[in-house]
C-alpha cells in the first residue's frame, strides 16, 4: 500500500520539483540537473508584457467564469432536479454534459464560426472567452449540485419545509441554498481550477490582446529552459492558489453555517 | 378540530394506482392511522391531505373549510415525515422554530417556544446539536416537536417510526401517543405496521386497492373483520372456506363446527374465522366443543406463545398457546368462529 502511494506521490510531485529546480538554475542543457543559482528568469516573466497581461486576463476570466456559472448553476441545477417529467430530467442532463463529451476543438470551431461572422464579429472579445468557459465549466457545477440534491433528498426537505408553512422564495434562501453550499463552494473550485489549466478553446477563440496564461505559456517553450520552467511555476502557483481559497472560503462557510443559519 | 375527506378520488396520469371514493372524517383529538399493502393507496391519501397532491374529484374539509385548492403551505397541518427531512444545517431548536419564524414569530419568542416544545419529547439538553449529531429517535423527536410547535389544525404521519429499529418503535409509538393526546390534535397516521396501528389507533382505516376496505375501532377490526382479506392483513387468521350445513353449523375441510349462524342461509357458502389464540390445544381426550383431530406438523418456539400447525384432513389450523404439552386435537370455542362472506 505504502509503496504505491510513494510511488503514485513521486510520479506525481517529480516533475513539480523539477520545475522548480530548473526556474531556478542558470541553464539546463543536457544535465540531470540545472547549474548555477539565479532568479531572474522570475524577473523575466514578470518583466514581460504578454504574460503580464495574460496573468490579468486569466485572472479576469476565472473571476468572471465563476460568477456566472454562480448565477446560472444554481438555478439551473434546481430546474433540472425538480422537473416534473423523467425524460425532460434526462434529456437535460444528457445536454449539460454535451460541453464535455464534445472535443474542444469542435466547441472552438463552433465558436470561431458564430463569432467571426458580419453579424456577430466578436471573436477575440474577452467576452466571448469568458463564455466558452462557462460553456465548458457548467456542467461540471451542475453535476455537483444535482449529485448533492440527489443525495441530501432536497425534494423531501422542501417538502417538510412547505408543510411548514415556507413558499418557494423562503426555501430557497433558508433550506435550498445553505444545504448545497458545500457543493457549490466544491463545484466553484472546480470551476476555477478548470478554467485556470484551460488551453485549446482558449488558443483557438482569445484575441492576440486576450490570450489566457496558458495560451502565452506556449511561446515560454520556445525559448530558454529556465524561463519556461518559471512561467509555468507561475500557472502552478495561480492553480494552487485558487484551489486554497475555494478550500478556505469553503471552510469558512461551513464553519459559519454550523454555528449561524 | 376536524377533518373530513367527501368521496375524494384520484389517480396517477399514466396509470391505476391512486385512491377511489374516499370518505372519511376524523374527529377532534382522534388518532386514525391508514394501514394497507404498498401501493394500496394511503400514502397517496396522506398526501392528498397535505396538499402535495390535488383530487381528481370530491372535496377535503379541515374545520369546516374547503381547503380542497390550498397550496400545502396554506393549510397549516403539521408533518412528520418517514425520513424526518430535518434540515441539516440547523441546530435542533433552529429546526423546532423554523415553522415560527416562517409565521413572522419574533426570534426570542420563537425561541422560547421551540426549547418548550423540545422540552415536551425529552430534548431539551440538545438544542443546540445538530441533526446529523443525533439518533434516528431523536431526530424523530424533534421533527414530531417541529410539526407541533405551530399548533397546526391536524397531524400527519408518514410511518414515522419505520426508519427505527424494532425496540425503539415501541417506546416511539407510546411517546407519540401521549403528544399526540396531550396536543389533542386530529391525527392521520399512515403506517404498514399494524400493530402500530392498533395499539395507538382510535380508529383504524384499512386500505385495498385504492378503496377504504374498513374504519373501525382497533378491536372491532381484529375481532370482526368485514371481509377475508381484512381478517388476513390485521392479525394471524385461521380462513377457511365452508358453507353453512344447518342452523348453528357450518362444515368445512376441518369438519362440522357448531357456531353461531344467524343471519345465513342454508347452503350459503362462507368463510370461517378464527383466530390462532381462541384455539384450544388438547391431548387425544375427547369432550370439548367443536374438537378436531389432527397431526402436528409444525411448531414454532416465539418466546411467550407457541405457535402450532396441526393438519386436519388438506387444511391447516393455526394455533397459538403457552400449553407446552403434547397436542394431539383442537377444540375450537363456537364463540371464537365468525363466519365471513366469501
Amino acid at each position: 500500500m505504502r509503496f504505491v502511494v510513494f510511488l503514485y506521490l513521486t510520479y506525481l510531485l517529480l516533475p513539480i520539483g523539477l520545475l522548480c529546480v530548473g526556474s531556478l538554475g542558470e541553464s539546463w542543457t543536457n544535465t540531470m540537473l540545472p547549474t548555477g543559482l539565479t532568479g531572474r528568469w522570475y524577473l523575466e516573466v514578470i518583466d514581460d508584457p504578454s504574460f503580464r497581461r495574460a496573468f490579468v486576463t486569466s485572472l479576469q476570466v476565472v473571476g468572471a467564469a465563476c460568477i456566472t456559472n454562480l448565477i446560472l448553476g444554481l438555478p439551473l441545477a434546481y430546474a433540472i432536479y425538480n422537473a416534473a417529467h423523467r425524460g425532460v430530467r434526462m434529456a437535460a442532463r444528457v445536454l449539460t454534459l454535451m460541453p464535455i463529451a464534445v472535443p474542444e476543438l469542435v466547441l472552438a470551431f463552433g465558436f470561431v464560426l458564430v463569432f467571426s461572422s458580419d453579424a456577430l464579429p466578436w471573436l477575440g472579445s474577452i467576452w466571448v472567452l469568458i463564455a466558452a468557459h462557462v460553456v465548458l465549466t457548467l456542467p461540471y457545477l451542475l453535476q455537483t449540485l444535482l449529485a448533492d440534491m440527489e443525495h441530501l433528498g432536497l425534494e423531501r426537505v422542501e417538502q417538510a419545509a412547505e408543510s411548514l408553512g415556507a413558499g418557494f422564495g423562503r426555501r430557497f434562501l433558508d433550506i435550498v441554498m445553505p444545504s448545497l453550499r458545500h457543493s457549490l463552494v466544491s463545484g466553484l473550485i472546480m470551476v476555477a481550477a478548470i478554467s485556470i489549466g484551460e488551453f485549446q478553446l482558449s488558443n483557438l477563440v482569445s484575441g492576440f490582446l486576450t490570450r489566457t496564461y496558458p495560451v502565452v505559456l506556449l511561446q515560454a517553450f520556445y525559448g530558454a529552459t529556465g524561463f519556461a520552467c518559471a512561467s509555468t511555476v507561475v500557472l502552478l502557483a495561480l492553480a494552487v492558489a485558487a484551489a486554497a481559497a475555494g478550500a478556505l472560503t469553503a471552510r469558512a462557510a461551513s464553519r459559519q453555517g454550523e454555528t449561524k443559519t | 378540530m376536524s377533518v373530513r375527506f367527501q368521496d375524494v378520488s384520484f389517480r396517477y396520469p399514466g396509470s391505476e394506482a391512486g385512491v377511489l371514493h374516499i370518505d372519511l372524517e376524523l374527529g377532534p383529538g382522534e388518532l386514525v392511522a391508514v394501514i394497507g399493502a404498498s401501493g394500496s393507496g394511503k400514502t397517496t391519501l396522506l398526501n392528498l391531505l397535505a396538499g402535495f397532491l390535488r383530487p381528481d374529484s370530491g372535496r377535503i374539509v379541515i374545520n369546516g373549510k374547503d381547503v380542497t385548492d390550498l397550496p400545502p403551505k396554506k393549510r397549516d397541518l403539521g408533518q412528520v415525515f418517514q425520513s424526518y427531512a430535518l434540515f441539516q444545517h440547523m441546530s435542533a431548536w433552529r429546526n423546532v422554530a423554523y415553522p415560527l419564524k416562517v409565521r413572522g414569530v419574533p426570534r426570542e419568542k420563537r425561541r422560547a417556544l421551540a426549547i418548550e416544545a423540545l422540552k415536551n419529547v425529552d430534548l431539551e439538553a440538545f438544542e443546540d446539536r445538530l441533526p446529523s449529531t443525533m439518533s434516528g429517535g431523536q431526530q424523530q423527536r424533534v421533527a414530531l416537536a417541529r410539526a407541533l410547535v405551530f399548533k397546526p389544525k391536524a397531524l400527519l404521519l408518514d410511518e414515522p417510526l419505520s426508519a427505527l429499529d424494532a425496540s425503539l418503535r415501541m417506546s416511539m409509538r407510546d411517546e407519540i401517543q401521549r403528544v399526540q393526546q396531550q396536543a389533542g390534535i386530529a391525527t392521520l397516521h399512515v403506517t404498514h405496521d399494524q400493530e402500530e396501528a392498533l395499539s395507538i389507533a382510535h380508529r383504524v382505516a384499512v386500505m385495498e386497492q385504492g378503496k377504504l376496505a374498513q374504519v373501525a375501532t382497533p378491536r372491532e377490526l381484529y375481532d370482526s373483520p368485514a371481509t377475508t382479506s381484512v381478517a388476513r392483513f390485521v392479525g394471524h387468521a385461521n380462513l377457511w372456506e365452508g358453507e353453512v350445513a344447518a342452523q348453528g353449523c357450518v362444515r368445512c375441510e376441518v369438519g362440522l363446527l357448531s357456531c353461531r349462524t344467524a343471519g345465513r342461509l342454508i347452503g350459503e357458502r362462507v368463510v370461517v374465522l378464527v383466530r390462532p389464540e381462541k384455539i384450544l390445544p388438547l391431548g387425544a381426550n375427547q369432550g370439548a366443543p367443536n374438537q378436531v383431530r389432527g397431526a402436528l406438523v409444525r411448531d414454532r418456539f416465539l418466546g411467550p406463545v407457541r405457535r402450532y400447525d396441526l393438519r386436519v384432513g388438506q387444511e391447516i389450523v393455526q394455533g397459538e398457546t403457552d400449553f407446552w404439552g403434547g397436542i394431539e386435537s383442537v377444540s375450537i370455542p363456537p364463540e371464537a368462529i365468525r363466519l365471513l362472506s366469501t
